[in-house]
């Protein structure tokens, strides 16, 4: 990260400016729009577009009987933006049922407003996900994550 | 491009493990002649549902192809199993 970036987060976060002026300033230290930052952290940040999500599971139980069990799971993005694309096919009435079943299962997703103009916008918002569960009961210890990359 | 092979590799308890390629191509080319004879069907399908069947099968096209590279992997200490489409 660069120093004059550091400074406006550092601003940022302790209430000096607003966002919008944090934005404007990384903007203008940027520089115009077509010259590229050299900070390698910016560089990972416009080139980086995601190719897979990926889910790893580590559970492992308490006594160590079983041993650890590891599952990892590889999923290209194009599967995901035809399974959009899918189920922009489906007829309103099989989407509301979608809808009803995984209410029931406590996932509160309309997907009558998951449409493929704004998959590309659905898919970059993605490229930040990282979901992570640690789960500890008496007996096993679960961790989950899901990410991109 | 849609999948050609899919591996599927397995290791039992004494760690030995079995890889079994699976050429998808064939299956594509023994499906195909099937799926020439049920278009009709599906086309008919396609309309009774109110599904554009050429984006249907526009969609169903693509998502062959992103089946390419992916991988699901499985390892406990007694077995573990990996498949990988390719």
């Amino acid at each position: 990260m660069s120093e004059h970036r550091r400074q406006i987060l550092q601003m940022l976060s302790e209430g000096k400016i607003s966002p919008d002026e944090a934005e404007r300033l990384i903007a203008a230290v940027e520089g115009p729009v077509g010259t590229k930052s050299t900070d390698p952290a910016f560089g990972s940040a416009e080139k980086s577009r995601p190719r897979y999500l990926r889910v790893v599971v580590d559970s492992e139980d308490e006594g160590g009987h079983e041993g650890p069990t590891k599952v990892n799971v590889r999923v290209p993005m194009q599967l995901l933006r035809a399974g959009v694309k899918l189920a922009g096919l489906l007829p309103a009435p099989a989407l509301r049922r979608a809808n009803d079943a995984m209410q029931e299962q406590g996932v509160p997703i309309d997907l009558t407003q998951l449409k493929p103009e704004n998959l590309e916008e659905l898919v970059e918002q993605l490229n930040d996900l990282t979901v992570d569960v640690d789960q500890k009961d008496a007996n096993t210890k679960v961790k989950v994550r899901v990410f991109c990359e | 491009m849609i999948p050609f092979v899919a591996v599927v590799s397995l290791r039992n308890q004494d760690s030995r493990m079995f890889r079994l390629w699976i050429p998808l191509f064939l299956i594509w080319l023994l499906l195909l002649p099937l799926a020439l004879l049920l278009s009709p069907f599906i086309f008919i399908a396609c309309l009774f549902c109110r599904v554009n069947p050429f984006r249907g099968v526009g969609v169903m096209w693509q998502i062959f192809n992103a089946l390419t590279d992916t991988r699901l992997e499985v390892e406990h200490r007694s077995a573990g199993l990996s498949f990988h489409i390719l």
